[in-house]
């Protein structure tokens, strides 16, 4: 069962140049991506910088849109969403866990974590806002506000944002880059355990090899292409 | 062996009563001239704000830093800030990147400010270890995280500064390039008697500093 | 070591900047311009009235010399020449004074041609030109209205004149060549005659001259004249000094043209605080920027050299305009200023300095409203900088959770820039408050009114030779000519008109009949003065009273009147005592006793007692105070003291057959105004009949109004487009600010919709919040003010009038733009894809 879909994707874009030369290089960041991942696994996406594993994860959360290609989440091909239907997508099928956390500011952790609902007008299942709050260690902090709180609370507030809608994908960009290694053991761990407990597909883009060897499929990108796809034993 | 950084005393603290942090709560620490030192701890654990302070960014609460020999408390703001130019070679954490100026701008942007000219063949040669030859003409928002930790990298080192002081420089890049960074570091390092200091979590790159500090809690742990 | 500075990056880095943010640079370089345009505005017309008032004082004066220096022999008006205070001189040889008794307090100079005097005086022809034959003369039209001479050219004029060397008066006769328009009432003037001419007439004897002196410094004029008389050792020479340069009136312009000074304070207050304001919006962000430049090496004196380099841009960007619009506005308003010249004010009295000084208080405004980021950065680490978060008023909630509504968002969003927007709303309260008490104040005044106490009639045409009271009138005077009368009388829209025609006669009153007016004249009033020394200091009023007191010889003026004439008088006035009665007046055996008189005393012979005219006796049927809007009828210096008798026009003309017309009265259908006012322009288009007409009353009135309300309306309006635009600018920078914070919702799946929904929300709730403050402010403080203007004004043409039309007309102008500006700059926010913003410093 495939819950994501890729098929020949490619993005290709000119950076605006000042002076110097007029020339405006088409930097390629995918060319030409075909990928499936089946539903309830863990991969983990890893590569060299600007190797363009973050574009491949945006594509997959609709966060930008290809110049080619299409991609397939859940049975939506995401080419053929409006506007505003992209944006009930995101909300709805994509928990979407930022590397700076994106958390916003002029509200408290609660909010943070059921602002995805609160724009749906969903009812929040507040019994599995408990659970997940407790299992990331939240459960004192849900009254204080994101500048409050260390790299690594604010980085857990962001996994619990990403879950508290139970959407069936839940897309990581480097969510350990800001911590120490242990602390990266850790919110890694939490991840795997929180999707394994719900059953979600987890995509995360790594460069902690160490991180990777905890997915069930490692794939290595390099000049907007895929390398190399490794299934993990178990 | 020649001391390049002396800190004495280094406390800073922010809020009062009972919201008082103490960020550094008596540092002491003397550094060698072209040597490589590693800054480790936890995140919270004061290492950015140690390393703020012996740069001369932030002003520290108690106590002093001596580069070079040179009180840093004793100069005004105008001196301080030329020193600083001149002698350390910055790479921040977030990169602080000028977004109105090109890749290559903002690499002789200290050059720039000082007055002088760009060691042109130099700075091409870290250019071109860097990987940013293509990239020169562009925007720093039009590049990938690593790419803009790279511009900074390249920045710090443009000026040929005495001290690098480097906050997770690899932060942002994968392993490979993280080693590849640390190594050009080390040989424009001893190839300018320069000295390093550089906050990490990568027990690796620590593992190749002359010496690590860790600190916890605002104070050096033995 | 500790120097190097390279400041050439300043200008790249102020360069780069204006590139990435055009719309802030721009929206900052309107305002400088706007700012400049104030500036100029209010110094030139400063500028303007200082010299308009000095200009009109000259122009009374009759010389724009400083000093004039009188019977001066040719070297001695030599020496004067050459003094080293002596700028220029013009000089005048007059061989005598015009002596005609028509001209009265006039004094018209007969004298050879002196182009310069001419000059300096005026009093070049404008029609025809100046003599060049034997026994031409030029003269000035006030002179030909007294003396009724016909403005034709080569007309036959007799002069009747003393000559200077004191040898009687004489008579000559020449031929007009040319004459002029007098500006304003020149009381002394010239008529030009050939130097030949003067020769013949004076009869070769010792010319003496006059001598007009411009000086280098006017200043102390009675000071100079003498100094220049004891250093070149002349003695006993008279001199005049030149009022309009006299300190007290030069004070009093400087008064006048204070108020239009004292303006640019405000202006400079306004410039800042809307300078101050658009920089604000960015303050935070400009912070962090210069923090991170700061981190890599840039020093104070770097950043100042960035800040001075961005002020000096804006203001450089906003000069030439500023100057420009305000300068034509000045032409355009001057005329308005400066009432009666026939160039425009703006452009006679240009002068340079108040663009230098406008570009210098621009200057010194656009670099306070920019130090504001740098004065902040300055007292800060980089570290510091960097991290610089403005404090954000409320947004922060306590107690239980609720759920995020857009609603809440926006209320939030709102109450973060509430401390932000403070200054903007400043501006916008402050302009409103002006624009209503000005508004309040223009309508409370009456033109009804002000028509009712002013305009009796609606036109009233006076016969030239009298429109002045320096001059004297002239009864063979024929600009109102009868069949003007008629025409004037035939017109469709005339509802009323009438005419009157005076004479002074001699008469005699017995002592029963003069008791009533001695006695009203030698009784106390209530402060216990006895009334005639209210008149002590006119003599020839008091020479009038005596002589009618002892011998009982006086004054009368037989005062013709008819149709609307009669109204009027009848209408407008209390009866003293007697009866009017219609029928009984026409017989032509009756007059209506008047004299001047501030309360109703009995002023005249008592009514009922019968009186001697020219001949006729009548019977006086009634007396009423004088009806003071027209023509009295009092000329010469005997009829100071007189009392008047109306009488119907067909008796007047019995007794004093073929006098000419002093006074047509004309009431008119209002709606025909226009068309009349056509009709009597080209009625009088060949004479020099003088007519006040309601239209110039309306006109007069209007322009009253206007410049009294004229600056402060300015004023207000620019600081209501900068209040609106302000407004307008809290609202796109609230969206352009957070594209990264849209960013974030987006990628969270917020809609387009929703957040736009959330940014109309906080532009209602915005403009909700300010209304609620705005309105019942402005309404409370116009309404306070208001009364107390009324209160404290000494204009009696006014009636409480509350109106806050200003603040109705801008609310639908800020609703449509908290409407309309968010979903523009949403939607150029929303260009770049969600991960492209994200990734935004």
């Amino acid at each position: 069962m495939d819950m994501i879909t890729i098929h020949n994707l490619k993005k290709y874009y000119t950076n605006p140049v000042i002076g110097r030369g007029s020339k405006k290089p088409v930097v390629k960041a995918l060319d030409g991506v075909d990928l499936t991942i089946a539903r309830g696994k863990f991969t983990a996406i890893i590569g060299a910088s600007g190797s363009g594993k973050t574009t491949l994860l945006n594509m997959m959360g609709g966060l930008d849109m290809p110049t080619e290609g299409e991609v397939i989440v859940d049975g939506i091909n995401l080419s053929s969403l409006r506007e505003e239907e992209l944006a009930v997508f995101r909300r709805k099928k994509t928990g979407f866990i930022f590397q700076n956390y994106n958390l916003v500011p002029t509200l408290t952790v609660e909010e943070n974590i059921l602002f995805p609902l609160d724009l749906d007008g969903a009812a929040p299942d507040m019994r599995f806002l408990e659970e997940i709050t407790e299992l990331l260690g939240l459960a004192d902090k849900l009254e204080h506000y994101p500048d409050m709180l260390s790299g690594g609370q604010q980085q857990r507030v962001a996994i619990a944002r990403a879950l508290a809608a139970k959407p069936p994908v839940i897309l990581a960009d480097e969510p350990t880059g800001n911590l120490d290694s242990r602390n990266g053991q850790n919110v890694a761990g939490l991840l795997k355990m929180t999707a394994e407990i719900y059953h979600r597909t987890l995509v995360m883009v790594t460069h902690n090899p160490e991180l990777a060897q905890m997915t069930d499929r490692v794939i290595r990108m390099r000049d907007g292409r895929i390398t190399e796809s490794q299934v993990m034993p178990c | 062996m020649e001391i390049i950084v002396k800190a004495e005393g280094l406390k800073k603290y922010y809020g009062k009563g009972e919201a008082l942090v103490k960020a550094l709560d008596g540092v002491d620490l003397e550094i060698e001239r072209g040597k490589f030192t590693a800054i480790v701890g936890t995140s919270g654990s004061g290492k950015s704000t140690l390393l703020n302070m012996l740069g001369g960014l932030d002003v520290p609460s108690e106590g002093s830093v001596q580069i070079g020999g040179c009180e840093l408390a004793h100069l005004n703001s105008e001196q301080a800030t030329i020193f600083r130019r001149k002698q350390i070679g910055f790479i921040f954490q977030n990169y602080n990147l000028i977004p109105v100026l090109t890749v290559w701008e903002n690499i002789i942007f200290p050059i720039t400010l000082d007055g002088r000219k760009p060691d042109k063949k130099f700075i091409m040669e870290i250019v071109r270890f860097l990987g940013l030859e293509s990239k020169l003409d562009t925007l720093p928002n039009n590049l990938s995280g690593g790419q803009q930790q790279r511009v900074a990298i390249a920045r710090a080192l443009a000026s040929k500064p005495s001290l690098i002081l480097a906050d997770e420089p690899t932060g942002n890049l994968d392993s490979r390039t993280s080693e590849d960074v640390v190594g050009l570091l080390k040989v424009t390092s001893s190839q300018f008697r320069q000295s390093i200091v550089m906050i990490t979590h990568n027990p690796e790159i620590a593992a190749q500093a002359d010496r690590i500090i860790r600190i916890e809690d605002g104070k050096i742990a033995m | 070591m500790l120097k190097n500075n390279n400041l050439g990056i300043c200008r790249r880095l102020m360069m780069r900047e204006i590139k990435f943010h055009t719309g802030q640079y721009i929206l900052l370089a309107i305002s400088t311009c706007l700012v400049c345009m104030l500036y100029t505005f209010s110094l030139c017309l400063g500028n303007l009235t200082y010299n308009g008032f000095i200009f009109s004082y000259k122009m009374i004066y009759g010389s724009g010399s400083h000093i004039l220096f009188y019977d001066l022999t040719p070297s001695q008006a030599a020496g004067i020449k050459g003094h080293r205070s002596v700028r220029e001189a013009v000089s005048l040889s007059a061989i005598g004074v015009l002596s005609d008794e028509m001209l009265e307090n006039r004094s018209v100079k007969l004298a050879s041609v002196s182009p310069g005097w001419a000059k300096e005086t005026e009093a070049v022809p404008m029609q025809g030109r100046m003599p060049k034959k034997q026994n031409e003369i030029a003269l000035d039209e006030l002179t030909m209205n007294s003396l009724a001479i016909p403005y034709e050219l080569g007309t036959e004029v007799s002069l009747k004149w003393t000559p200077a060397d004191g040898s009687g008066e004489r008579v000559d006769t020449f031929c007009l060549c040319g004459f002029w328009e007098n500006r304003m009432g020149q009381t002394e003037t010239c008529a030009w005659v050939t130097e030949e001419t003067a020769q013949k007439l004076s009869s070769g004897g010792q010319k003496k001259q006059a001598l007009g002196v411009t000086l280098y410094r006017p200043g102390d004029l009675e000071r100079q004249g003498e100094e220049i008389l004891s250093d070149l050792g002349i003695q006993d020479i008279a001199f005049t000094t030149n009022l309009a340069w006299n300190d007290a009136r030069r004070e009093y312009a400087g008064l006048k043209a204070g108020r239009f000074y004292r303006l640019n304070l405000i202006v400079m207050l306004c410039g800042i605080l809307m300078l101050y304001h658009i920089v604000r919006l960015s303050a935070a962000q400009d912070v962090r920027f210069y923090g991170r430049i700061k981190s890599l090496g840039m020093t104070p004196r770097q950043l100042r050299v960035l800040w001075a380099e961005r002020a000096a841009l804006l203001s450089l960007s906003g000069l030439l305009p500023g100057w420009l619009s305000g300068f034509l506005l000045c032409v355009v308003l001057a005329p308005h200023v400066v009432i009666g010249m026939e160039e425009n004010p703006a452009l006679y009295f240009f002068r340079l300095w108040p663009f230098i000084v406008s570009g210098l208080f621009t200057f010194l405004t656009t670099g306070i409203a920019c130090s504001l980021p740098m004065r902040a950065v300055t007292g800060k680490t980089p570290v510091e900088a960097m991290k610089f978060v403005e404090k954000e008023g409320g947004g922060r909630r306590r107690g239980k959770r609720r759920r995020t509504s857009l609603f809440l968002m926006a209320f939030s969003g709102l109450s973060r820039r509430t401390n932000r927007s403070v200054p903007g709303m400043a501006s916008l309260f402050l302009s409103l408050c002006i624009l209503c008490c000005i508004r309040t104040m223009g309508a409370s005044y009456d033109q009804e009114k002000y028509l009712e106490g002013m305009a009796v009639f609606d036109y009233l045409i006076a016969d030239a030779s009298a429109t002045a009271s320096i001059q004297r009138y002239n009864p063979k005077s024929r600009s109102i000519k009868e069949e003007m009368y008629q025409a004037a009388a035939a017109h469709p829209a005339v509802t009323g008109i009438g005419v009157l025609r005076t004479m002074e006669v001699p008469m005699y009153a017995e002592d029963m009949e003069r008791a009533q007016i001695i006695a009203a004249f030698e009784g106390k009033d209530e402060s216990g003065t006895v009334r005639k020394e209210y008149m002590a200091d006119n003599p020839d009023w008091m020479a009038g009273y005596e002589k009618m007191r002892d011998k009982g010889e006086y004054i009368g003026i037989a005062t013709g009147v008819s149709g609307l004439m009669l109204e009027k008088i009848m209408a407008q006035n209390i009866l003293i005592e007697g009866a009017f009665s219609a029928e009984l007046f026409d017989t032509g055996q009756y007059v209506i006793a008047a004299a001047s008189s501030s309360s109703e005393l009995k002023v005249t012979p008592p009514a009922g007692s019968r009186v001697m005219i020219a001949g006729r006796e009548f019977e006086i049927m009634a007396s009423v105070p004088l009806e003071e809007s027209m023509i009295s009828g009092a000329n010469s210096r005997e009829a100071q003291f007189h009392v008047t008798y109306y009488m119907p026009e067909e008796v007047f003309e019995e007794l004093f057959p073929g006098y000419g017309i002093r006074n047509v009265g004309i009431d008119i259908d209002q709606n025909s105004q226009e068309e009349f006012e056509l009709f009597l322009e080209e009625l009088l288009m060949e004479t020099k009949a003088d007519v006040i007409s309601v239209s110039d009353y309306q006109w007069i009135f209007r322009n009253a109004v206007f410049h009294n309300c004229m600056i402060p309306l300015f004023v207000g309006s620019v600081m209501l487009l900068i209040g609106v635009l302000n407004f307008g600018n809290v609202l796109a920078r609230g969206v352009l600010v957070r594209k990264k914070e849209f960013a974030v919702y987006e990628s969270l799946g917020m809609t387009r919709r929703q957040i736009l929904r959330v940014l109309l929300l906080e532009g209602v709730l915005h403009l909700a919040s300010m209304l609620l403050f705005l309105v019942p402010a402005t309404a409370a403080v116009t309404w306070l003010w208001g009364r107390w203007w009324i209160a404290n004004t000494n204009t009696w043409c006014v009636t409480w009038h509350y109106s806050l039309m200003p603040l109705w007309v801008s609310i639908p102008v800020l609703a449509a733009s908290a409407l309309l500006i968010p979903p523009y700059f949403l939607k150029t926010v929303t260009r770049e894809s969600v991960t492209e913003r994200l990734r935004v410093f």
